[in-house]
């Protein structure tokens, strides 16, 4: 019987031709902009609860920790000369289309710390609620976990206290300097070479562990 | 509105001890769209993708490769990718669960309408053993195809088509230009 | 309430197989429901005597289609995290040209093949076999195909996009093209309906 079908068939075509016709005006990427809460961002930057110390870090990278991912914001030049291992290299514009899960905990670090207050705020305006800030960036990385200043006029704890983060230092292809020639600062300190070759952080000491985060692959699935 | 459909069921089917009662008619195609509108959309709105079933069946085949030769499926790149990362077991994919899903819902709008019967669609001008071979053939060039376009109709011409994926409408109508340049050749196996 | 919500975090991997098999549920029983759990109805598309594929196809593809443009637009849902499968043009357009060969061969493509096999279609289960043996062999033969397989690679591309045209204007386009081709489609079965004898 075809007949209740046609008048059927007739409304849903002028309902969806109705929808298309409303179509021609609309914008579908309106989803994609941001909308910010000031108050609320200005009370996290306040308390400081986004930053990452250089030192924690370090400690997450020795313990073979997987559940973050640190993002390098700075030029693929820089990156190869030099990266915090376990970084992945993100400039900035790229940093929204890189599919980093709302979900995760992400570090993000620049040489100072310019660079990755932008890009925090970025991430954070489109709801990403783990985006985080490694204070200091690379200069406190370089300043106090590959090259730490031993005390000057040490006390046998503190000698001891500070071997952990000698030990840390040279790890990381690093050592500690004398205070004399941390004053005497301007020193450029020469770069370990680049980790990546030989370097691999200690996912093997630590639990021989999965891979790591940034290559928690999305395994492909295909459609 | 065509009533071909309806009488091609009740006529088509060999009546082996047939199910005694006859089968329900098919829905409307345009309802029936609608509703698979709606899981597609379901599928964008919840998960972000859409559907699709060669990529489980992939999982499949390069998870039973590595089960026989775990070397051999490791090297090769094409079966590595599905079967490295993810959840583990690489049978453990949003495609595959859904896979399971659309073998389950399939059973039960047969069931409902009693259209389950073991039977083997075929026109009458050729024999079982021919339109099996056909359809081992045609399968195994749909698997192909399938892979060579990142998808099939499900994945790639249904979910892309909905996102105006260039590359799925392109697909799209390469399917449809296909299958009816060889409709000729093959007309003896279905009318 | 952000869409898609996997994207925003609402609920983790293993949840989300769930879903799967849920939307799969879905799925199967609409390609059932319109009868593509049969090679006959489904290869009667290419003899132009009942078109539903065409029509349950676009019908799904506007629909959903409508859907995501319209909560795009109202910002409950955001278009730039859904997948979107890159365009390798030239072997898609090869693939679609094999898919289709395939589906009048074979009476099936991969999805509507389960629904046949899981009705007791001995054929579609025999089609799913042909599945697994044609991408096991485009997997051996994977070396030899990738250079091909890579080509043509542009990236996430959208119809708009590709002809520079808003987004609205193309769904509109979609919608028009549909509904020509439904009006279209019930004049061609009508022309080509098998005779009287045979209803």
């Amino acid at each position: 019987m075809p007949r209740p079908h046609w008048t059927l068939n007739r409304a849903l075509a002028a309902a969806a031709l109705l929808l298309g016709v409303v179509a021609i005006a609309g914008s579908p990427y309106r989803g994609s902009t941001v909308r910010i809460d000031t108050q609320e961002l200005a009370t996290i930057v306040d308390s400081k609860v986004d930053h990452i110390t250089v030192q924690e870090l370090a400690d997450w990278i020795i313990q073979g920790r997987t559940d973050y991912r640190l993002i390098d914001l700075r030029s693929e030049v820089e990156y190869a000369a030099y990266h915090v291992p376990t970084a992945e290299n993100v400039p900035v514009a790229q940093l929204p289309g890189y599919g980093l899960g709302r979900n995760e905990k992400i570090v993000l670090y620049s040489e100072g710390g310019i660079h990755s207050a932008q890009a925090w705020f970025l991430l954070r305006a489109q709801r990403y609620p783990g985006a985080y800030i490694l204070f200091g960036g690379l200069e406190a990385w370089k300043g106090e976990v590959l090259y730490p200043v031993a005390p000057a006029a040490a006390t046998p704890q503190e000698d001891a206290t500070f071997e952990r983060i000698a030990q840390v230092a040279r790890f990381f292809g690093g050592g500690p300097r004398a205070a004399a020639v941390a004053a005497d600062s301007g020193a450029l300190m020469a770069m370990p070479a680049t980790p990546g070759a030989g370097f691999e952080p200690p996912r093997a000491p630590a639990a021989g562990g999965p891979a790591r985060p940034g290559a928690k692959k999305k395994r492909k699935e295909g459609c | 509105m065509s009533t071909v459909p309806d009488a091609a069921v009740a006529a088509a089917r060999p009546q082996p001890g047939a199910p005694a009662r006859a089968a329900a008619p098919y829905m409307n195609p345009y309802l029936g769209g609608i509703g698979l509108g709606f899981v597609l959309l379901a599928a964008y709105v919840v998960m972000g993708r859409g559907l699709g079933a060669s990529g489980a069946v992939t999982s499949f085949v390069a998870w039973v490769v590595s089960l026989v030769a775990p070397g051999h499926a490791s090297a090769n790149q094409f079966f590595a990718e599905y079967l490295e990362g993810g959840l583990g077991h690489p049978l453990k994919t949003w495609l595959v669960f859904e896979v399971l899903g659309v073998l389950a819902g399939g059973f039960i709008s047969g069931a409902l309408a009693h259209r389950l019967s073991r039977t083997v669609e075929k026109g009458p001008r050729i024999s079982v053993a021919g339109r099996l071979g056909f359809a081992f053939a045609g399968g195994a060039l749909m698997g192909i195809g399938a892979k060579l376009a990142r998808g099939c109709t499900s994945g790639q011409a249904l979910s892309g088509g909905a996102v105006l994926n260039a590359g799925s409408w392109a697909f799209m109508m390469m399917v449809f230009a296909g299958a009816y340049a060889l409709a000729g050749l093959m007309r003896r196996q279905w009318r | 309430m952000n869409a898609p919500f996997y994207k925003f975090a609402a609920f983790g991997d293993e949840a989300s197989l769930v879903i799967a098999f849920v939307i799969g549920i879905g799925f199967g029983f609409f390609l059932e429901r319109s009868g593509f759990g049969s090679a006959r109805k489904l290869t009667s598309q290419f003899y132009l005597d009942d078109l539903a594929v065409f029509k349950v196809m676009f019908t799904a593809i506007v629909t959903a289609m409508l859907g995501v443009f319209y909560l795009s637009w109202l910002g409950i849902m955001d278009l730039s995290l859904v997948d979107l499968v890159s365009t390798s043009l030239w072997p898609q357009i090869v693939g679609g040209l094999v898919l289709g060969f395939g589906f009048v061969i074979g009476g099936y493509c991969p999805g509507t093949s389960l629904v046949a096999a899981v009705t007791g279609r001995i054929d579609g289960m025999v089609f799913v076999l042909g599945v697994l043996a044609g991408i096991f062999v485009f997997g051996e033969a994977f070396p030899l195909l990738r250079g091909f397989y890579e080509s043509g690679d542009f990236g996430r591309l959208t119809l708009p996009q590709a002809f520079h045209l808003p987004y609205g204007l193309v769904v509109f386009l979609v919608v028009v093209m549909a509904v020509g081709g439904f009006m279209g489609a019930g004049w061609v079965e009508r022309r080509f309906a098998p005779p009287a004898a045979e209803r």
